[in-house]
C-alpha cells in the first residue's frame, strides 16, 4: 500500500489515494513491507482490497471505508500519508456523495 | 480449562476489557461498572487506567487500540497488562483471568484483528459484539452462535447504550473458557481468517455509508477557512461559557472559605495553630478548590464536544497550524485546556499518540496563559494603561498571543534538538456525528475532578503551608514606629509589613534580589515573584501584604496602593519599565510548582520538569531583561 516509487504503481494500474476525485471509489492495494505505518493503517481498516470512497480531498483527506467492513466508517488522513496509499480505481461514480455533479 | 482453574483467588480475579477505539468499549464498561469505576494510572506510564470491582472480579478498561502489535504507548500498555506485567495502581499485577473483547457490530471485519490477537493469548475470553442496536438499524445481521463456533468461545451480542445483553455478558464472563480454536498470528493470515469468518457469520448491505449530512459537515469543519472560523467560534463559546459560569461557584467557594477562615480564627486564640489552620491549610485548600469549577466545566464541555464527533475534525484543522512547529493536531486539546490550567492540560496530553509529540506538548503547555495569570495581567495592564480600557484590552490579549507564540517557538526548538524527528502525520478515525453521552461525560468529569483534587490539591496545600511558615516565621514581633495619629488598622498594617520584611521569606528575598536587579525588581517584587512559585495568583496578595500589609487584594484601593507602592528608598516600585518587565516575566516564566510536579509525572522523569523550568526561566528572564532595558532606554 505504501509505495515510494509511484511510477511503478501507475504502471500497475493503481494511483495514489490523493489522485481520486470526490465520490470516486477504489480498492486498497498493498505493496511493500509491513512498516509501523502500514500496520497501523491496516489495523484501522485500510487493508488489502478494502473498498474505500473518497469523501473529501485535500488536507485532511477523508475516506469512507465501506462494504467489506460491514457498515463502514470514516478515516481522516494527513495528505502526506494519503499520498502513499495506493488505490486500484474501481469505478467512477456518476454523482458525488452529496449528490452534486462530479467535476 | 475453566476460568476457575486459572483464578485460584476469586478476590484477585482480573478481567481485561480489550477493543478498538470507537467501539463503545467505555460506554459498555460504564454500563457494567457504574459508579464503582475508579481512575488511576498504569504505573510508569501516562495511560489512564479505569477499573472497577464487579461480581468478585477486577474489571480493567484497557486503552482503545487497533492492534496489540503496534509501537504506540496504548498497545504497549495492553500487551503488558495481558502478559501480567502491569496493572492499574493499587491492583496486583498478574496474567488476567479472562479477556473481554469488545467489538463493533457495524465494523465486524476490522475488529477481527484484535479478536485474533486476543485468541493468541490463550486466556479465557468472551467476545462482546457491541452496538447491536445500531447494526440492526443499518441492516447488518450477525449470526452470534456461528460466530462463537468459528472462534471457539462465547460471543454475546449487546448494547452498552441500551443495556441489552449486558446481564448475559456478565454470566458468560463467569464461565469464560480458553478458545478451543486457534487463530493465525501473521497479519495477512489474520486478515484472510477474518474475511472467512465474516463471510460465514455476517450479512450486510454492500452499500457504502453515504451520509450527505456527514459529508457536508466534514467538508465545513475541515475546510481551510470555514474550518478555522468554526473552530474559533466553538472555542470562543466554550471559553465564554467556562469563564461566565465558573465565576459564580468560584465566588461562592471564595466566600465560603473566607467565612470558614474567619470562623476558625474567631474560635481559636491567636497563635501558631490559628495561623497554620487559617492562613496555611484553609487558605491553601481554598486556593485549590476555587479552580475546581473551571476544571469541571472544561472537562465536561470538552467531553460533550468530543462526544459529538467534532473534536476529531478540529484536530485536523489545528494539525495544519501545529505541524510546522513540530506538534500534531492531537496536541490541540491539551494546549486548549492549558488556558484554564496547565495541570489538566498536561494530563490531557496523554491523548497524543506519538511520544515525541506528547513530550513537546507537555513541555510547552505552561506557556499558554492559564487563569492563574489573569489577576497578574489585570494588575499590570491597569498600572501600565491607567486611563485607557482599550489599551488594557489590547495588552491583555497580547499576553495570550505572546504565550502561544512562545509555546510554538519552544516546540520548534525542542523538536529540532533533543526531540528531533518529524511530527507524526495524522491518521484518525472520524467517529459518526451524534448526540453526546451525558452520563459518560459526567463520569469522565468526576474522574478528572477527583484526580485534580488528589494530585494538585495535596501539593498546593503542602506548598501553601510551607509558604505560610516561611512568611510567618520567625515571629519576632518586629518593632515598628507608627505615627502618633495612626489608627489601630494602620498599626496592624505596618506590623504585618514589618513581619513580612523580617520573615524567612523576606530574608530570602533580600538574598535573591540581586539576581532580579537587572530586571528592575526590588526586594518586595522579588518576594512576590518567589511566592508565585506556589501559584501565580499568589503574586497579587503577596504584593498586597508587602506594600500594604493587607492580603485583601480584591479591594480596588488595595490595587491602587500596590500601583503607588514605593521602594525602601522612596522611589516607585512599579515604574513603566519594571511593569513591562514583570508582565513579560509572568507571561513566560514557569511559576507553578504543582505544574512542575505534574510535568515530571506525565513526562516520565524529573529531567523533563527541570528542562521545562530552566527553559521557561531563561526565556522569561531574557524577555524581561530586554523589556526593562528597552523601555528604560526609550523613557
Amino acid at each position: 500500500m505504501i509505495d515510494h516509487t509511484q511510477s511503478n504503481a501507475h504502471a500497475n494500474g493503481s494511483i495514489p489515494l490523493t489522485q481520486l476525485t470526490r465520490g470516486q471509489s477504489g480498492r486498497v492495494q498493498i505493496d511493500g513491507a509491513a512498516t509501523d505505518e502500514i500496520k497501523m493503517l491496516r489495523a484501522m481498516g485500510l487493508r488489502p482490497n478494502a473498498s474505500i470512497t473518497m469523501c473529501r480531498l485535500g488536507e485532511p483527506c477523508i475516506i469512507s471505508l465501506s462494504g467489506a467492513c460491514g457498515g463502514g466508517c470514516r478515516i481522516g488522513l494527513a495528505k502526506e500519508i494519503a499520498g502513499r496509499v495506493m488505490i486500484n480505481v474501481e469505478r467512477q461514480s456518476e454523482t458525488q456523495p452529496d449528490g452534486q455533479s462530479n467535476g | 480449562m475453566s476460568s476457575v482453574e486459572s483464578a485460584p483467588e476469586i478476590s484477585s480475579r482480573i478481567i481485561a476489557v480489550l477493543g478498538n477505539p470507537n467501539v463503545g468499549k467505555t460506554t459498555l464498561f460504564n454500563r457494567i461498572a457504574g459508579i464503582r469505576a475508579k481512575t488511576s494510572n498504569f504505573p510508569g506510564t501516562t495511560q489512564d487506567a479505569r477499573h472497577a470491582e464487579c461480581c468478585g472480579a477486577m474489571l480493567i478498561d484497557l486503552p482503545g487500540i487497533y492492534s496489540l502489535d503496534l509501537d504506540v504507548s496504548e498497545s504497549v500498555v495492553c500487551r503488558q497488562v495481558l502478559d501480567g506485567d502491569l496493572a492499574p495502581a493499587g491492583v496486583d499485577a498478574h496474567v488476567p483471568n479472562a479477556i473481554l473483547v469488545v467489538i463493533d457490530a457495524t465494523n465486524l471485519m476490522r475488529n477481527m484483528t484484535i479478536v485474533a490477537e486476543a485468541i493468541a493469548k490463550r486466556l479465557p475470553m468472551v467476545v462482546a459484539v457491541n452496538m447491536m442496536d445500531l447494526a440492526k438499524r443499518r441492516g447488518i445481521h450477525i449470526d452470534l452462535e456461528r460466530f462463537g463456533e468459528c472462534i471457539g468461545c462465547t460471543v454475546v451480542g449487546c448494547s452498552g447504550k441500551t443495556g441489552e445483553g449486558v446481564d448475559e455478558l456478565m454470566q458468560a464472563l463467569d464461565s469464560a473458557t480458553i478458545p478451543d480454536r486457534s487463530a493465525p498470528t501473521e497479519l495477512d493470515a489474520i486478515e484472510a481468517w477474518g474475511d472467512d469468518i465474516y463471510s460465514l457469520v455476517a450479512a450486510a448491505r454492500e452499500t457504502p455509508v453515504n451520509d450527505r449530512l456527514t459529508d457536508r459537515l466534514d467538508r465545513t469543519f475541515t475546510h481551510p477557512l470555514l474550518g478555522v472560523v468554526t473552530f474559533a467560534v466553538v472555542m470562543t463559546g466554550l471559553f465564554w461559557v467556562i469563564f461566565k459560569l465558573a465565576a459564580i461557584p468560584m465566588d461562592l467557594i471564595d466566600a465560603w472559605f473566607g467565612t470558614l477562615g474567619g470562623w476558625v480564627a474567631g474560635l481559636l486564640p491567636e497563635g501558631p495553630i490559628s495561623g497554620l489552620l487559617v492562613d496555611g491549610i484553609i487558605a491553601g485548600i481554598g486556593g485549590t478548590v476555587i479552580f475546581l469549577p473551571q476544571i469541571v466545566l472544561l472537562f465536561f464541555l470538552l467531553a460533550l464536544l468530543e462526544g459529538t464527533g467534532y473534536l476529531a475534525r478540529a484536530s485536523f484543522v489545528i494539525d495544519r497550524v501545529l505541524r510546522p512547529f513540530g506538534m500534531s493536531g492531537h496536541a490541540f486539546v491539551p494546549l486548549l485546556s492549558s488556558h484554564a490550567c496547565a495541570i489538566p492540560g498536561i494530563m490531557a496530553a496523554r491523548s497524543v499518540p506519538d511520544p515525541k509529540d506528547r513530550l513537546a506538548t507537555i513541555l510547552v503547555a505552561p506557556f499558554m496563559s492559564c487563569s492563574a495569570r489573569i489577576p497578574v495581567y489585570v494588575l499590570l495592564t491597569v498600572i501600565l494603561f491607567p486611563d485607557s480600557p482599550g489599551m488594557q484590552a489590547i495588552a491583555f490579549t497580547s499576553c495570550y498571543v505572546i504565550g502561544v507564540l512562545a509555546g510554538l517557538f519552544s516546540s520548534l526548538i525542542v523538536r529540532r534538538t533533543i526531540l528531533r524527528g518529524p511530527s507524526r502525520p495524522m491518521a484518525m478515525e472520524l467517529p459518526s456525528y451524534r448526540f453526546p453521552d451525558l452520563k459518560a461525560a459526567s463520569m469522565l468529569t468526576y474522574d478528572r475532578a477527583m484526580m485534580f483534587l488528589r494530585k494538585a490539591g495535596t501539593l498546593i496545600v503542602a506548598i501553601s503551608i510551607v509558604l505560610w511558615w516561611l512568611g510567618a516565621y520567625p515571629n519576632s514581633g518586629s518593632p515598628i514606629d507608627p505615627p502618633v495619629d495612626a489608627t489601630p488598622e494602620q498599626v496592624e498594617l505596618l506590623t504585618a509589613k514589618a513581619q513580612a520584611k523580617n520573615s524567612f521569606l523576606g530574608r530570602i528575598g533580600d538574598t535573591i534580589q540581586p539576581v532580579f536587579e537587572p530586571l528592575g525588581y526590588d526586594r518586595q517584587l522579588t518576594i512576590g515573584v518567589l511566592a508565585s512559585f506556589a501559584a501565580r495568583e499568589v503574586f497579587v496578595s503577596t504584593m498586597a501584604v508587602q506594600v500594604v500589609g493587607s492580603d485583601d487584594a480584591e479591594d480596588d484601593s488595595v490595587l491602587a496602593s500596590i500601583a503607588n507602592a514605593t521602594r525602601d528608598d522612596g522611589t516607585p516600585v512599579f515604574t513603566r519599565a519594571t511593569s513591562w518587565s514583570l508582565l513579560v516575566y509572568y507571561i513566560l516564566a514557569m511559576l507553578c510548582l504543582p505544574t512542575l510536579v505534574v510535568t515530571a509525572k506525565e513526562a516520565g522523569g524529573w529531567r523533563w520538569a527541570w528542562l521545562q523550568l530552566g527553559w521557561m526561566t531563561l526565556l522569561a528572564y531574557s524577555g524581561a531583561l530586554i523589556a526593562y532595558q528597552a523601555v528604560s532606554l526609550l523613557s
